[in-house]
């Protein structure tokens, strides 16, 4: 092929006409998200807010529900994350800010010639599981929710890691092995119903360069960070919703397409840049921590556990908050966990007969079936905190306005609910519902591909069943529980 | 490599002044004004009560003639705040209904209008209402 040829290729691509499950053919959105630097701008946008939100945290109010740090990051980013996720796709990271700093960070490790890979052991979920542990457990420990201080701090700490993490090392370490947020967007986006995935599969086969993941040279677009070559990309684990792959494809093939959401967990092919999901511990355990996070943040906010936390703290003759928490997070996060994972894991392999299966895959295999009811009960607890508080970002942004010399009005304080009160219990209750429904679905279809025979695979599953209804029942225990927000009050400056 | 150490600079100086600055809404109070609140139910639970403030001036007087209002905040972001005006049942004495609409941690502004016009703000912290 000429090179006129090639240039040829590249700018007049094969335009896709509008096709309703392709969100990158649709009208306005799809011509905007098309443009090269679409992103760009939406990060921008972003980040401008995370620096207001930053300012007011450090210089602004000392209560966290008149300071747009604290009111922006537990009330709005987290109940609008979880339901662009249920509705749409990981579009947090599409618009993240934080690749600005790490764009910032790597243009510095190139020019200090500093980058290098990702060590071995470090290429994996592990480091990200771990610092969502730490993350869960300083929440309840500095009551991160009330101090708009550290907050504000968490947001400046989270821009310097992304940035120092991509001087030092090359590709997107930062979002595939490092960040939390991102990690909980990919939990999520099984979930989702979209996909970035290839339209048509022989142009795929037809291609030779593969700048979906090769870069294009033509354009100096790069490849998938993520390194989810299209072809063989199966589903949303890993997947930022970045788009490269789509302006680097000079056959305009890849799209963000609606799909069956929870789908790419019947299966278990080996993917792109991920492999097989059952051949892997660190993933099982980031799903875990995910989904007994669900739990143990909806627990840390209801009365029985400020009874549990004092009888710990006095059986063990404690001064300080931190050794109860230690235990019930121990116990939330890893023994029962275990225990409850190797009891029913052993339970489903003795039902269907395979006892030469080590039990290790059978728990790798079905926790993945468990993922819809954590991601239910997320979608419960932040969109409560959402709806019940959406709209005190209105005085409280008043309220900033007027102080920064920008008159705003009279603070409206008395808004604060999103939808009337009477909506709550039934909104949360059609999530876990929701939830429960489409774990049930995944675990039996797990089932049904891994045995083939319909009756190994209704017997492998129900003690998984079981499993789910009694997780089930237990969201609704919390979530029938009185509510009771505390914390230390303004730790911090 | 100069640029680096001035952009670091910077970066320093920005964060002190951060770390430093001045914070807007900081309460403003006239420290000799004494201002006791007391709340019944004792401890307080979820659902109406009745706030009970008690003024003295720099001589430890009762402080008649002042105007009192309340507004209750949650120690967490995403509640809306409930607002009260307290009326003078005793001279020096103020009282307010207030409601508090879930239980945790509150916070109560007390923002006194005195005779003579000077205005003060109090923070009285809540810790632990307790869900009824
Ligand atoms: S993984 Fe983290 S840093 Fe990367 S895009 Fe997502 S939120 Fe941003
Ligand atoms: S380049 Fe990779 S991470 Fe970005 S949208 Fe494409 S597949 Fe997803
Ligand atoms: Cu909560």
């Amino acid at each position: 092929m000429s090179s006129e040829m090639i240039i040829q290729l590249n700018e007049k691509p094969r335009r896709t006409k509008f096709t309703a499950g392709d969100i990158l053919t649709w009208p306005l959105i799809g011509p905007f998200l098309r443009w090269r630097y679409s992103r760009r701008v939406m990060q921008a946008g972003l980040l401008l807010l995370t620096g207001v939100f930053v300012f007011d945290g450090l210089v602004g109010p000392v209560q966290a529900p008149k300071n747009l740090a604290t009111v922006s990051a537990w009330v709005h980013y987290r109940g609008l994350v979880v339901l662009a996720l249920l509705v749409a796709g990981n579009l947090f990271c599409m618009a993240c800010p934080f690749m600005l700093p790490r764009e910032a960070g790597r243009w510095l490790g190139a020019k200090l010639g500093v980058q290098g890979n990702v060590p071995k052991v470090l290429r994996n979920k592990w480091l990200a599981a771990l610092l969502l542990v730490v993350f869960f457990i300083s929440y309840e420990y500095w009551d991160l929710w009330a101090s708009p201080w550290l907050t504000a701090w968490i947001l400046v700490g989270y821009f310097l890691t992304a940035m120092v993490v991509d001087t030092f090392f090359k590709g997107a370490a930062f979002c595939k092995y490092v960040c939390p947020l991102g990690q909980f967007n990919f939990f999520g986006s099984l979930n989702s119903p979209t996909e970035i995935k290839v339209r048509d599969a022989e142009t795929c086969a037809a291609c030779r360069t593969k700048d979906c993941i090769a870069g294009n040279r033509q354009t100096g677009q790069r490849g998938c960070e993520l390194w989810l070559f299209q072809e063989k990309k199966r589903g949303n684990m890993d997947c930022t919703f970045c788009l490269d792959c789509v302006y680097a494809c000079p056959h305009d093939n890849i799209g963000w397409q609606v799909r069956l959401p929870l789908q790419e967990l019947w299966f278990d092919p080996r993917r792109a840049g991920i492999g097989r999901f059952s051949q892997r511990w660190d993933l099982t355990a980031l799903m875990v921590v995910l989904i007994t996070a669900a739990y143990l943040n909806a627990f840390g906010m209801i009365t029985p556990v400020y009874a549990l936390q004092q009888a710990i703290s006095d059986q063990l003759n404690a001064t300080s908050e931190l050794p109860s928490l230690l235990v019930i997070f121990g116990v939330g996060f890893f023994i029962v966990p275990v225990i409850t994972l190797a009891v029913t894991s052993y339970a489903s392999r003795l039902l269907s007969g395979r006892s030469r299966e080590p039990l290790g895959l059978v728990v790798r295999r079905f926790t993945f079936a468990l993922v819809p009811l954590g991601f239910g009960v997320w979608l419960a607890h932040y969109a409560f905190h959402f709806l019940t508080g959406g709209l005190t970002i209105i005085p409280v942004t008043q309220s900033f306005l007027n102080d920064v010399g920008i008159f705003a009005g009279q603070p409206q304080w008395q808004l604060g609910q999103v939808v009337p009160a009477g909506w709550l219990f039934p909104l949360q209750t059609i999530f876990l519902y929701l939830g429960v429904f489409g774990s049930l679905v995944t675990g039996f279809q797990i089932a049904v591909h891994q045995y083939r025979d319909r009756h190994v695979a209704l017997r492998a599953f129900i003690p998984w069943a079981i499993l789910t209804i009694l997780l089930l029942l237990a969201a609704f225990w919390i979530m029938l529980q009185p509510m009771e927000m505390r914390g230390t009050l303004f730790i911090g400056l | 490599m100069v640029t680096k150490k001035q952009l670091l600079l910077v970066i320093f100086g920005i964060t002190l002044l951060l770390v430093t600055g001045c914070r807007r809404g900081q309460t403003s109070d006239i420290s000799d004004i004494g201002l006791d609140l007391s709340i019944s139910p004792d401890p307080p639970t979820t659902g109406p009560a009745a706030v009970v403030i008690q003024l003295t001036d720099e001589a430890g007087q009762p402080l008649a003639g002042a105007k009192v209002e309340l507004e209750g905040n949650m120690s967490h972001a995403g509640m809306t705040p409930v607002f009260s005006q307290a009326k003078e049942i005793e001279p020096g004495q103020y009282e307010a209904p207030l409601e508090f609409t879930m239980g945790g941690d509150w916070f109560i502004l007390v923002k006194v209008t005195l005779p003579d016009g000077r205005q003060l703000e109090r923070q009285v912290d809540v810790p632990g209402v307790e869900t009824r």
